[in-house]
């Protein structure tokens, strides 16, 4: 048995062998991937998907598949042991970063640092592709550290504020 | 008469005009810089010229006087700008008159007076063109804003005087916001026109947009080739277009169209142009502004009227005068565009950059794409996200819709994350399909932004399902070789977890 689950579906699939013989109990069969034109399609029953593995790291699967992103952790029974221990020892992290949604320059910081902050608050401005883009908290709380200062610019992913929940 | 013919533009636009001027026998040039030397466009030219080294810290393509003395140089005849950069730049378009260069568009003069958005609606209420109130002259302060504000009541929405394509443009639906807005639409139109000031009108909830094309030639002849609706649009961007609208009645597409013309006579207006209507849901109509370029949604209008219009726009440009009546304009049929843009949609749009690595266009009847991508053109942050214009044509609209819908379906990219599964999202959206959608069609109706194929969700989860086993397998039959050769058995590594 192996567990793929999304952020809404989960799949159970069994295994035969080296085979996938069924998903959340109901047989599949007839599913196969085609390499041609330098894309990979998956096929069922006449209908063809283009799809790609876009990320991967250990456990965790990133499809895009019509253009579409699916993230998965995929489980083996041995994987769920391990992650559920690994979980327990793990300790809740408290600060939640605002990190740059795409790469861009700061051009307006709007809060300083032990400020409290609502969700929804727009606490940079951020231009990007022309656009200035209004960047919001996610979360509630006090702002820990600000990384940036105006005029910076940063890439896609660079942690911009910290907020201690 | 133009016999050469440089484009200042590039991408999709550039291939675009060049394949018409081809056809009428005229010579092109296109401009190669140093940020895309080798991109399609490029190919579709007679004769490329390389920009030339510039110490100036402005784009290729905003750069005026190079591009005139390229022309002049290599004595071209005329200056084809596309959309975007200097298309809308009165001081070129006077450059190039000045320097003996036809400038394929209009008028100096009316590419300034349309271009000033507050000008603009000063002759349109001249012409008893129906306009929505607010500020009719550029307003400079926060508190003039306000001022306003006031008087003609919330929501109203801010403008760059300027400006197009929405930047600096924001809805404010309070009074406290306004001040916040305020700043970043004039910064935003300071930085992207170079001209801060705003003007403010009341916003109008949900309207639908719709376009009139109109011609007119030096000789004083004017025909519009009816409407095009552009309501399907996220943050003032346009994403999905067509034409006609299911919105217009044959009696207000003639009372439009003809007040469409009214504003270009205004200016004395020749070469193409688009009047923006906003109408509103008891069919009232208000003039926004006049675009005095080809737009990037032209393509829905040659659909359905059967003219080329990169063609009549040379042809005007040469002195000819129009060949086409009003009588002689019939819209037959249905036309769909939508943009394919560089953009994950699952993450809120965010431009989605790297290497096209595969590309399969869709083909068949009535399909069109105009793109400026193949494989191995890297997307960058420095052009928009377009990459492609998927545009179907077809008797009417719902098989338009159709097809474009099955177009979408074969048009595979690898490499990047495009905007063709919320293209689908739309077009399958039943509000859209009866033809019931306002500009805010995004927010209020559209539940999911992208489209999920029938189990698509479950076929990819078992490929990431296939992808694990076949890992695991390779897995043990590798010797595993963590720590200097030392074999690591699951046993231990569960301890040393555990002592983390």
């Amino acid at each position: 048995m192996i567990v793929v689950s999304s952020s809404g579906n989960k799949f159970e699939f069994e295994i035969e062998g080296d085979e996938i013989v069924r998903c959340n109990g109901n047989e599949i069969k007839d599913i196969h991937l085609i390499e041609e034109d330098g894309f990979t399609f998956v096929e069922k029953e006449g209908t063809k998907y283009s799809l790609e593995i876009q990320d991967q790291s250990q456990n965790k699967y990133t499809v895009l598949i019509n253009n579409v992103s699916y993230t998965f952790s995929v489980e083996t029974p041995f994987s769920y042991k391990r992650r559920k221990m690994l979980n327990q020892q793990k300790q809740a992290s408290k600060t939640v970063v605002i990190s740059a949604p795409i790469p861009g320059k700061i051009v307006d910081i709007l809060v300083e640092e032990n400020q409290q902050v609502r969700e929804g608050d727009v606490v940079i401005v951020l231009e990007a592709m022309k656009m200035q883009n209004e960047i919001a908290s996610h979360v509630s709380g006090k702002v820990k550290k600000i990384s940036v200062k105006k005029n910076d610019t940063v890439m896609k992913d660079d942690v911009m504020i910290e907020i201690e929940r | 008469m133009i016999k050469s013919l440089l484009v200042a533009n590039r991408g999709e636009i550039a291939i675009r005009v060049m394949r018409t001027a081809r056809r009428m026998g005229i010579k092109t040039f296109a401009v190669r810089t140093s940020k895309e030397p080798s991109e399609p466009y490029l190919s579709e030219a007679d004769e490329v010229i390389d920009f030339p080294p510039s110490a100036e810290d402005i784009p290729e393509f905003l750069d005026i006087e190079t591009i005139v003395s390229i022309a002049k140089q290599h004595h071209i005849d005329a200056i084809h700008p596309g959309y975007g950069f200097l298309a809308e730049n009165p001081y070129f378009a006077k450059r190039c008159e000045e320097e003996n260069i036809i400038f394929i568009g209009p008028s100096p003069d009316a590419i300034y007076k349309m271009g000033n958005k507050t000008i603009a609606k000063q002759l349109a209420g001249k012409h008893n063109i129906p306009l929505l109130q607010g500020s009719y002259s550029s307003i400079r302060s926060f508190q003039e804003a306000e001022a306003i504000a006031e008087k003609i009541g919330y929501p109203v929405i801010l403008k760059a005087a300027a400006g197009g394509g929405g930047r600096g443009m924001r809805v404010v639906e309070r009074k406290e916001d306004l001040e916040r807005l305020y700043k970043t639409a004039s910064k935003e139109a300071e930085k992207a026109f170079k001209d801060a000031s705003l003007f403010i009108e009341k916003y109008v909830r949900n309207p639908r947009h719709i376009e009139f094309q109109i011609v007119g030639d030096r000789h004083g002849n004017y025909v519009h080739l009816g409407e095009r609706e552009c309501s399907i649009q996220r943050k003032h961007q346009k994403l999905i277009e067509e034409a006609p609208s299911v919105a217009l009645t044959p009696e207000l597409r003639e009372r439009m169209g003809a007040d469409a013309i009214k504003v270009a006579k205004a200016v004395n207006y020749y070469s193409l142009g688009t009047v923006e209507f906003l109408l509103d849901s008891d069919n009232n109509y208000y003039f926004m502004e006049m675009n005095t370029r080809i737009q990037v949604e032209h393509p829905v209008t040659e659909m359905v009227t059967g003219f080329d219009l990169v063609e009549l726009q040379i042809r005007i440009a040469n002195g000819e005068p129009l060949s086409i009546r009003q009588e002689q304009v019939n819209i037959k049929g249905w036309a769909i565009e939508c943009r394919i843009n560089a953009e994950d949609v699952q993450a809120n749009f965010a431009p989605s950059l790297g290497v096209i690595e595969k590309v399969i266009f869709p083909q068949g009847e009535g399909i069109r794409i105009d793109t400026g991508i193949r494989e191995g053109t890297e997307i960058t942050p420095y052009f928009d996200s377009m990459i492609a214009k998927l545009i179907v044509y077809a008797g009417n609209r719902e098989k338009a819709i159709e097809n474009a819908l099955q177009a979408l379906r074969n048009f595979n990219i690898k490499g990047i994350k495009t905007t063709i599964p919320f293209c689908k999202a739309v077009l399958s959206n039943t509000a859209f399909r009866e033809g019931r959608f306002n500009t805010s069609f995004i927010e209020s109706e559209l539940k999911e932004l992208f489209y999920r194929e029938a189990d698509e969700e479950l076929l990819a989860a078992w490929h990431a399902a296939q992808t694990h086993l076949k890992e695991l397998k390779e897995e043990t039959f590798r010797q595993p070789d963590y720590e200097k050769g030392k074999n690591l058995s699951p046993w231990v590594l569960n301890k040393r977890i555990q002592a983390l």
